[in-house]
């Protein structure tokens, strides 16, 4: 039954997976589009960027099957939603918009997700990093 | 050896995991509407005086735009009655609306315009179409902002009022518009159904 088991873990490791990685950064990333102050560049790097920008960083377990693909699925999910690589791009009213929507997001934690916050236990933002980003994230979208 | 069974129970975790998150937020988000309701607010409520008196104004009388406003309006009527199924339901027809619209009669200025508002309409009417009703109320939020300032540009044959509820998302307020004179609050539906004033008469 191990044995099994086995055959089938190592089997799936030869499906491949494409990998999120990107070595362009673009002139629309968020980063360089808006000044960010260091702790929130942080914050969305270390709990956001994995799912929602061009290059996810892929600790050992996340290059492993069955990992791999779910983590494959909510970067295409999550960067169709919001991509920070790209932020530049949006119209001025989709920007607003994903500013909103990610003062909600964060307020109500269902960002980071919470599969993702489970294995990843420092990705999840602690109240003060919480009260941090919503504030900043505040005063850039009334000023959009 | 001992690697592989870790990375076994890894996998077997991150595969709970993920089943369990959809319930997680679902259950989340009904317990948010109470607190909502209840939250101490910290922020003043929005400047309330330039909205007094009845301001009246007129748009340019187009009919084209029609489709889009019943389908809003569904939605808004959709959320009154607190009714997720309606909701997603008017939010689909909202997205046949802007496929239907006929865009070769906007001119050059109000074409870039009224891709933007199409395209984050679009966004918005999927995300209420999927989701549970909080999460739509706060997409209506914003597909709200969409139609009113669609309606600014390429205006309206029909009489609608614009309405502001200062009470929803803890204070901070938010605007709709509405085909009746009477106050029904979409936001706070059955809450707080009378929530609101009327800023602006349109036609
Ligand atoms: C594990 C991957 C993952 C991480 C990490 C992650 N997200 Fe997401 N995000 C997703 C997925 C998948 C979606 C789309 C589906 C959904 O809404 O659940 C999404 C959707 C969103 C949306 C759109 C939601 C809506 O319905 O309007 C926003 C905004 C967002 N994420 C912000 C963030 C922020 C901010 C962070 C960091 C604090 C973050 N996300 C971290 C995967 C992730």
């Amino acid at each position: 039954m191990l044995f099994f088991f086995l055959i089938v873990f190592v089997g799936i490791q030869l499906v491949p997976t494409n990998h999120n990685q990107s070595s362009v950064i673009s002139k629309t990333e968020f980063n360089n589009y808006i000044v960010v102050p260091k702790n929130i560049q942080n914050i969305l790097k270390n709990s956001c960027y994995d799912c929602h920008s061009n290059n996810t960083n892929y600790p050992w377990y996340n290059k492993i099957q069955p990992a791999s693909w779910f983590l494959e699925k909510h970067i295409n999910e999550g960067k169709k939603e919001l991509n920070f690589s790209t932020f530049g791009d949006y119209s001025k009213r989709k920007q607003k918009s994903k500013l909103k929507s990610i003062i909600n997001q964060i307020r109500d934690d269902k960002m980071p997700l919470k599969s993702y916050t489970l294995i990843h236990r420092n990705t999840k933002l602690n109240e003060l990093q919480k009260k941090e980003v919503i504030e900043w994230f505040t005063k850039l979208k009334d000023s959009v | 050896m001992k690697k592989t069974i870790y990375v076994i129970a890894f996998s077997i975790l991150f595969l709970s995991a993920c089943k369990n998150d959809k319930k997680q937020t679902e259950s989340h988000d009904a317990s948010m509407e109470e607190t909502n309701m209840h939250q101490q607010d910290e922020h003043s409520s929005m400047d309330n005086s330039s909205m007094q008196g009845d301001l009246k104004s007129t748009t340019e009388k187009n009919s084209s735009s029609s489709e889009i406003i019943d389908a809003y309006l569904q939605l808004k009527n959709a959320l009154t009655e607190d009714s997720k199924d309606k909701a997603a339901e008017a939010g689909n027809k909202i997205l046949t609306a802007f496929s239907n619209f006929d865009m070769t009669k906007l001119s050059d200025e109000q074409h870039m315009t009224y891709m933007e508002i199409m395209e984050n309409s679009k966004e918005h009417a999927e995300h209420i179409i999927k989701s549970p009703i909080d999460h739509q109320r706060e997409h209506f939020e914003e597909l709200s902002k969409d139609v009113n300032d669609l309606i600014e540009l390429i205006g309206t044959d029909k009489t609608l009022y614009v309405d502001f509820c200062p009470m929803y998302n803890n204070n901070k307020g938010a605007m709709w518009l509405s085909e009746t004179e009477t106050i029904k609050n979409p936001y706070l539906g059955s809450n707080m159904p009378t929530c609101g004033n009327i800023q602006k008469k349109i036609n």
